[in-house]
Formats: structure tokens, sequence, C-alpha cells
């Protein structure tokens, strides 16, 4: 397909690192491109192509593993979906944001759901988390009650259905 | 002299929470905007990981009641693509009949809100009762008038037999003409017409630059809908027809929802009338092997995109989903800067903001 | 309904999916819902109000600027809590950024539970809320039992309300269980069987149960009336024994193929009776030692 060829040639063109990219799609047959980056400095070199075609960025997925995060932005070039995955090691990320402002709140979300800094974003402001939770949620998966008590406010609520039925 | 101006975060005329700080010169006119958002953060994207894939067919309905169908929708097509399943085709139509029904009653619901903020009583009521037609729908055949249940995975919990299919297009059959009136209404009445042309202004430049989609792209004159340009289910052959309007103001994010409604209401009933025979779902449970996937669907306020990680047990390692809002939120402050004080909450209405949705 | 003083109401959204908010502005303008009956007059200021509808499971951001907020409203005044989450933050708990329930926070006297609860159910809670209301401001008794007040509204058979089950279809299998998302079954043994408990107070109505039951004991009926007093919140349960049987062969407990789930076995043949007579491992060694003997 032409479309998608006009998008890979100049983002293999773009890149400095080793990185695979796979093409696949959906059940229904639409187009969805995977590009690993082997380095996260490729990043901002893909991100600019993207923006060159007039793509943005639906938003960015971070999960932890166990060296680090890995992150995946998701970007649409006119109905096709390109997936950049990248991983970082020391919590910082060069933000795509300049590039695209569409990716402005994706990143500022990965920085206080996983603690990683999207490095060159022009805002700093919290977006979700209340000042009374940690930055950094996301990296543990318990909540406070159950960290903290050893109990689950499910516990707790369903001890006294219990309660209430014997008596 | 510059006026600070505070709206929420509970607020009669917000569904929501959010917080607005604005300043506003001499005339009332808003000179900086600070959103604070965050009150409907309910981390979601840690509960989905600690719950089956079963349970999370109900938890994604619960992200948002107004788009409930969108995310179970989603999900499962995600679920599916990392299945390697193919859902049987009666399935597909009765998914889009779902998802059409509830993208009516999602827009019929804002476009009631904007009536109720202009003060316009009348047409309020009549958004609101047409739109119970919609849900009266809604709880006969799927049981409840917000949450349809409608989805599960390679297919759909519920069918349509014929008096179904004769209720759903004996429904449309009233609602058809009352739809007219309200398109007629919300395009020339006096009152509507005052208070929502040339109001809250999203220009195409600004449109493309924040990745807006759904109504509010649409309303700037640009077409990203999912079921154009990556269709899905059954709307490569529906081919739904947008509507696409250049003011990008209220008014015109307000008429691309009517079209989306009279658009929904002739697929709905080309789907009902042509129901493919077969399974609502298929037979065998899938096996969910370890994956990724990233699928996207439109709900009424734009594109939903839903990533999912497995790793081969029964709850997802991750499972991330961007709503339209998250992007529209942005060009909220494009609309609001330079507007009114007292259009503030109308034009927050006009990006049919979806808190819960965004803030998950 | 004589009044003393006009229903004032203002709402409180704490981090709801706003399904119960938009079913709250339905029921306020929606006429057939009979909110305007009541005389209910909805406030702009929560300082105006003497009854509050706060829907949510209350969100860690929520939780400060509630508290602010109630602050302000001067007794007596009736909470009534709408949508499960508000009773005991349904399918959300344990989540970090809950706070909830409800009831932590503030005095409830209604609750009703829905996920959302249809229009009907919110307008009755408000119109318990309202007669709750006339009582305080008189310094009457509390009512110790609700008695319907709008008591022509029907629901279509299909509606999914309050879960029920039938025990003798049930086998303890705990399926329903395993995919309810809101944890509002619980199986538990017991000397003689298995406790099957529904609370419906956390339930959000989604079928799940039923949709997965292998045996079909477990069902959705169209009974939307979960309005309840706050006293009743934990007592609101559907309890059921699914005993043991004693096993002919070795006298162990266990618990039988019920026929409901026989008949899906075996559709057409005849059924083995061993089935229901011995424990699942008598009946391993008995075909065994009939093959291999
Ligand atoms: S009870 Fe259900 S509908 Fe109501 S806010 Fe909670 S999740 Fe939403
Ligand atoms: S109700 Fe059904 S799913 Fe639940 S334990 Fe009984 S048989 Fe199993
Ligand atoms: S309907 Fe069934 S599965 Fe759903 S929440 Fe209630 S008990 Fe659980």
């Amino acid at each position: 397909m032409n479309k998608i060829h006009a998008m890979t040639e100049p983002l293999q063109a773009s890149l400095q690192y080793a990185y695979t990219l796979t093409e696949d799609s959906d059940n229904y047959g639409n187009p969805v491109l995977w590009l690993k980056l082997e380095d996260k400095r490729d990043l901002l070199n893909a991100a600019r192509v993207v923006a060159n075609l007039g793509g943005r960025c639906v938003t960015a997925t971070a999960y932890k593993t166990e060296e680090g995060h890995t992150l995946i932005y998701h970007l649409d070039i006119d109905g096709i979906l390109l997936n950049i995955e990248a991983y970082t090691t020391d919590h910082t990320i060069d933000a795509i944001t300049p590039l695209l402002p569409s990716a402005d709140w994706a990143e500022r979300e990965f920085r206080e759901m996983y603690g990683i800094e999207p490095v060159g974003h022009p805002n700093n402001e919290r977006l979700f988390l209340d000042e009374s939770l940690m930055k950094g949620v996301l990296n543990r998966y318990i909540p406070l009650s159950k960290m903290m008590l050893g109990v689950s406010e499910s516990d707790i609520l369903w001890e006294r259905v219990e309660k209430e039925k014997r008596a | 002299m510059s006026e600070r101006v505070t709206i929420g975060p509970f607020h009669p005329e917000l569904e929501e929470s959010v917080y607005f700080k604005l300043s506003a010169n001499d005339d009332k006119v808003v000179t900086h905007v600070d959103l604070i958002n965050g009150f409907i953060h309910r981390g979601m994207e840690s509960l989905v990981t600690q719950k089956n894939f079963m349970q999370n067919l109900i938890l994604t309905e619960r992200v948002c009641s107004l788009c409930s169908n969108n995310h179970p929708f989603a999900y499962a097509l995600a679920v599916e693509k990392i299945a390697g399943v193919k859902v049987p085709r009666r399935a597909e139509a009765l998914r889009v009949v779902a998802d059409e029904v509830k993208r009516a009653a999602s827009n019929l619901f804002n476009l009631a809100m904007l009536a109720h903020l202009i003060h316009h009583h009348d047409l309020m009521k009549e958004t609101m009762e047409t739109r119970e037609l919609m849900q009266d729908l809604k709880e006969i055949i799927w049981g409840n008038r917000m949450d349809m249940s409608a989805n599960t995975l390679t297919g759909v919990k519920y069918d349509l037999d014929d008096e179904k299919i004769d209720l759903i297009l004996k429904t449309l059959e009233t609602f058809t003409p009352k739809l007219a009136s309200l398109t007629e209404q919300y395009e020339h009445d006096e009152k509507v017409v005052a208070r929502t042309v040339g109001i809250g202004v999203l220009p195409k430049a600004d449109a493309l630059r924040l990745g807006v989609t759904g109504p509010v792209a649409r309303g700037s004159g640009i077409n990203n809908d999912v079921r154009v340009k990556a269709p899905y289910a059954l709307y490569d052959e529906l081919k739904p027809k947008v509507t696409l309007r250049d003011a990008g103001d209220v008014h015109a994010r307000a008429m691309c929802r009517l079209g989306d409604i009279t658009e929904a209401v002739r697929m709905i009933k080309e789907v009902v009338k042509n129901l493919p025979e077969g399974e609502i779902a298929l037979a065998k449970r899938p096996h969910i092997p370890a994956g990724e996937a990233t699928v996207r669907v439109e709900a009424p306020r734009g594109e939903l995109i839903y990533y999912l990680k497995t790793d081969g047990t029964q709850k997802p390692v991750r499972m991330r989903w961007k709503v339209p809002t998250y992007t529209n939120w942005e060009a909220l402050k494009v609309m609001i800067l330079g507007s009114k004080v007292s259009d503030v909450t109308l034009i927050l209405n006009s990006i049919d903001p979806c808190i819960s949705c965004t803030e998950r | 309904m004589e009044q003393t003083v006009k229903p004032r109401l203002f709402r409180i959204n704490t981090g709801s999916c706003n399904g119960c908010d938009v079913e709250f502005v339905a029921t306020a303008f929606v006429p057939k819902f009979h909110l305007d009956q009541l005389g209910v007059e909805l406030v702009d200021r929560i300082e105006d109000a003497n009854i509050l509808v706060i829907t949510g499971p209350m969100t860690a951001r929520s939780q400060a600027f509630f508290e602010e907020a109630v602050s302000k409203v001067k007794p007596p005044y009736v909470v009534v809590g709408v949508g499960t989450c508000s009773v005991t933050t349904g399918i959300f708990r344990d989540s970090y950024a809950i706070y909830g329930p409800l009831d932590k926070y503030i005095d409830v006297d209604v609750n009703v539970a829905g996920c959302p609860p249809r229009p009907q159910a919110i307008a009755e809670a408000i119109a318990q809320g309202v007669k709750i209301l006339q009582s305080k401001l008189l310094d009457q008794p509390m009512p110790t039992k609700l008695e319907t007040i709008f008591t022509d509204f029907e629901a279509p058979e299909s509606y999914r309300g309050r879960i029920s089950l039938d025990a003798q279809k049930c086998t303890a299998c705990r399926t329903c269980e395993t995919v309810c998302p809101s944890g509002a079954i619980k199986i538990t043994k017991t000397l003689e069987g298995y406790e099957h408990t529904i609370w419906h107070n956390t339930c959000c109505f989604c079928g799940n149960c039923s949709y997965y039951c292998p045996t079909g004991a477990i069902f959705t009926t169209n009974d939307f009336h979960t309005i309840q007093r706050q006293e009743e919140k934990y007592t609101d349960t559907h309890v059921a024994l699914i005993p043991f049987h004693e096993c002919e062969d070795c006298g162990k407990n266990f618990i039988p193929a019920t026929e409901a789930l026989i008949h899906r076995s075996y559709p057409k043949e005849e059924v083995p009776e061993m089935l229901t007579k011995s424990c699942p491992e008598c009946r391993k060694r008995t075909t065994f030692e009939r093959c291999y003997r």
C-alpha cells in the first residue's frame, strides 16, 4: 500500500539506531504499525516525521518492567495507527509535546502515574492525581489502605455483612 | 481591574466535578483559564489489572455511563485481536445497533444540557422527552437505561427477535419526526442562535494542532471519525455520513451531533431490517494468550483507543484507554479565552465533556 | 404530602461515572418521574439546601472539597445516597484513588443502590428523603420502615434489578463469584454446606453472574425497589444454603450436580444415577473399576 509506504519510508530514514518495524492490522484489515526503538533517543526523530506528515498523538501507554519502563506512543496519520515503543531505565524520556502538542496530556500523565520525566515538556502541573496521592502510584498495584492496614475496604465491608447475618 | 472567578467543583450546571479558575476583565471577558482536574480519577487503570477478563467487561462499562457501550466494545475488540478470533456477523450487527442507540441517546443528553444552559426550558424538555424514547428502548431490550451490558468477549449477550425488531422500528418511527423538529429548532431557533453562533470558536488550525476528535473536530471542519477512517464491525458497509461544519463554534458542534443522530437512525434501521443469521457469540470461550493490541472505535464524543497487554493469565497486565475528551479538553482553553464568563459552562458543555472517561 | 418546609435539593458528585448524575437530570426534568409532585426546588448554592443527593464513590480529590462544601449546610438536612457507588463504592472499591464509601464522611439517611438506579427509584428515594426531612423538622421519630410512596411505577420484565438465586439449581461452583465485578457475591463453606450470599448494596446489576452461571441458578429480577434506610445497609442480602450430601459410598460430604446442570451435560441421554448419589472421587473409582476389572 502506498499510503503506508509514504509513512514508513521517511520514518525509517529518520532513525539512527536499531529498530524493528512490523506491519499488522486490526480484525477488520485496518493497518496498524509497530515500531520498536532500541534506543529512546530515536523517539524525537520519529515524532518529527509524524509531525511533518500531519499526524497526531492519540495517547501514550507506560508500564513498568524489571529494568525500568516501557513507553508506547500511539500515533495517528490519517487513519493509520502507528505504535512507537521505547524503553527507559533512568525515568526520563525526551518529550515529544514540543513537536506534537497533542501529546501534552499523555506525557504529563505518565509523569504523574509512573514518575517518568518527559524532558522538555512545557507544562509542569499535575493532571489528575490529588496531592494526597504520591506520584508514581501505578508503579505499585495495591491501594493504600491495603498496604497500611493489611485489609482492603472489601474485607471491612463484608465483615459487617457477615456480622449482621449472624446477629 | 481583573476579577477572579471560580466555578466548581460542585456546581449544579455541571454533571461532573471540575474546577475552573478564571480571570476576567471589566467587560467580564475571560483573560486567563486554569482548569483543575482529577475529581473523578478512580484509579481505573490499576483496577482493571486486579480484575479478570470477565469482570472487566463490566468495569470498563463503568468508565463513563454516557459512552458506556463503547468501552466494553473496544475492550472486547482488543481481546479478540489478541485471541485471534473472529466475531460472528450477527454479533457485529448487534454491536452496531447497541452502539448507535447509545450514540443517539448520548448526543441528545448533551443537546438537552445546551438548551438547559441557555435557559430554553421548552427545548430542553422536548429534547429530554425525545431521549426518553431511546431510554425506554434500552431498558426493554438491554435491561438498563444507561449500562446496556450488550457486549461479551467474542460477541454480544443479547439477541433480537421479530418482536423486538418491531419495537425498535416503531420507536424509530415515533422518534424521527421529533428529531427533525429538534434539528430545525437547534439550527434556527432565535434563542439558540443568539447564544451559540460565534461562541467558543475553535479554529481549524488549533483543532489540528491539538488533535481533537469527534463532533469537536467535525465542527471545525475535520473528519477523523474512526467509523470512516478505520472502519470496524459493519461500518465499512454502512458507510456513515458524517456532518461537517466550518464555524467551529458551539452551534456547529451541536449540529454535528444532530447529524450523527440522524445517521444513527438510518443505520439502526438498515441493520435490524437485514439482521444476518447466525450465532450471537462464539460457543467456546476464547483462550487469551500473551500479546498486545491497540484498537479504536468512535464513541459519541470521538475517537476511543484501547491498548491491551496480556501474559496468558486471566487478568490484563496493562490496559490503557484514551477517550476523546482527553484531547478535546485542551481545546477548551482556546475556546474560552476571550469569551464572556457567562458563556463558560455553555462552552464546556459544547465539547460534551466526559470527565469520568478522561480521568478514569 | 403535607409539608412544613420547602425541600431544597443540591446534588454533589463525588467522582461518579456520571450515570447516576445523568439519571438524576432525567428524574428532575422528565415529568413522568413525578419529582414535581414533591415540590422540590433545585438550589444553586449548597448553603440553601436541606436535601443533599450524593453520587459517586468519593475519590481522593473530591474528599476535602466535599467536607468543606457540606460543612456549610445547616441542619436539619437529609442525605440521600444515590447509586451503588455511594452506598458501598461498588465496582470501584479497593482502588488507591477511592476514599469512600460516603457514610465515612457524612450521616446518610436514605440509600438507593443501582448502577445507575432508574429514575423511578431515584424519585422514590428523594420522596423518602423529603418525608424524613419533615420528621426531622417536626422532631418526630424516624420511620423504621419505608413505605413505597410512588406506587404506580412499573418496570419491564427484562429490567435488570435485584439478583436472586434458586438454591435448588446451584452447585456452588463459584463461577458467579469469579465473574462478579463488584464483589457482591460470597460463597463460604459451613458445616452444612456452602452458603451463597448476594449483597444487593454492592451489586451493580450487570447480570454477569446470570450470564455465566452454568446452571441458571442465579438470575436477575425486575425488582428495582432498592431504596433503604441507612440502617439496612448491611442487611439487604440474599442468603441461601447449598447443602452437602453424604456420599453413599464413602460417607464424605459433597455437592451433587444439580438437575439443571445434568440436563446441560446429558441433554438426551439417561442420567447416570451415580451422579447424585456418589461424590466425584467415588464416581471416578467406580468408573475406573468398571472399565478395567
Ligand atoms: S453507581 Fe454505577 S452508574 Fe452510578 S456512578 Fe457508580 S458506577 Fe456510575
Ligand atoms: S449460582 Fe450458578 S455460578 Fe453461582 S455458584 Fe451457583 S451454580 Fe455456580
Ligand atoms: S449482577 Fe451479579 S455479577 Fe453483576 S454485580 Fe450483581 S451480583 Fe455481581
